[in-house]
């Protein structure tokens, strides 16, 4: 008998062309001086390097 | 230095007052970074051939992390200690060998999925996590991945070091 592994809370991360890092689930964020968060539901992580309010997105790869 | 517990199951253990170091011979491929960058630690012609007490904790962690097998792996003493480990951290037994975890350790650690963002670098992400790149869902089990944050990376979506390049910053 198989366990279904969907019932965990399973984390997706999700490479958006052309934008962010999306990831779901519960994670454990961290940066160098802190716990951000760690019952993230979702978040949106910055991969151009030009937004104003990182680690997160802020839509700035749009321009 | 007690010589008494140094041997477990699947091999041996070196301690020195902070941590202990596992060493696996089985999962040795012989690529040579521990006694080529620690010869006063990691010395293959010594018996016993780990000796703890020739470099710093910190030096002994750094040269345990560059093995590229769970060869040698090392953990805390202190087991609050390792409740809170980061995923660059390759080689502590937490991402190589959980089995010589605790039980507290293990209770306490659970499994989540650990996202760590580098001061100046990319996302490390670690743990059981489905990865979705380009219409592919890749199932990653205790997986490590780094994802660039700069955009200068030339093998996007993942990091390859160009942010020292471009002298990418945080602020």
């Amino acid at each position: 008998m198989e366990t279904n592994d969907n019932d965990k809370s399973s984390v997706i991360v999700e490479v958006i062309d052309g934008g962010p890092l999306k990831i779901t689930g519960q994670i454990l964020l961290k940066d160098q001086k802190k716990d951000i968060s760690d019952n993230s539901v979702e978040v949106l992580l910055c991969r151009c390097g030009r937004s104003c309010n990182k680690p997160y997105c802020d839509g700035a790869h749009k321009n | 230095m007690e010589r008494e517990k140094n041997t477990y199951s699947g091999g041996r253990r070196y301690r020195n007052n902070d941590i202990t170091v596992y060493w696996k011979p089985d999962a040795c491929v012989h690529a040579s970074y521990c006694y080529r960058e620690l010869i006063e630690v990691f010395d293959p012609g010594r018996r016993p051939w780990v000796d703890m007490n020739g470099a710093s904790t910190d030096r002994i962690i750094e040269v345990v992390n560059m093995c590229p097998t769970e060869a040698l792996t090392w953990k805390w003493n202190d087991e609050e200690k390792n409740r809170e480990i980061s995923p660059d951290q390759t080689n502590h037994v937490i991402f190589r060998r959980p089995e010589l975890l605790t039980e507290i350790e293990k209770a306490v650690q659970g499994n989540p999925v650990s996202v760590k963002i580098m001061m100046d670098g990319p996302i490390v992400i670690k743990g059981d996590f489905h990865f979705q790149y380009s219409g592919n869902n890749k199932e990653m089990k205790d997986g490590i991945i780094s994802i660039c944050r700069c955009g200068a990376s030339n093998h996007l979506p993942f990091c390859d070091g160009s942010h020292r390049k471009i002298g990418f910053e945080d602020k």
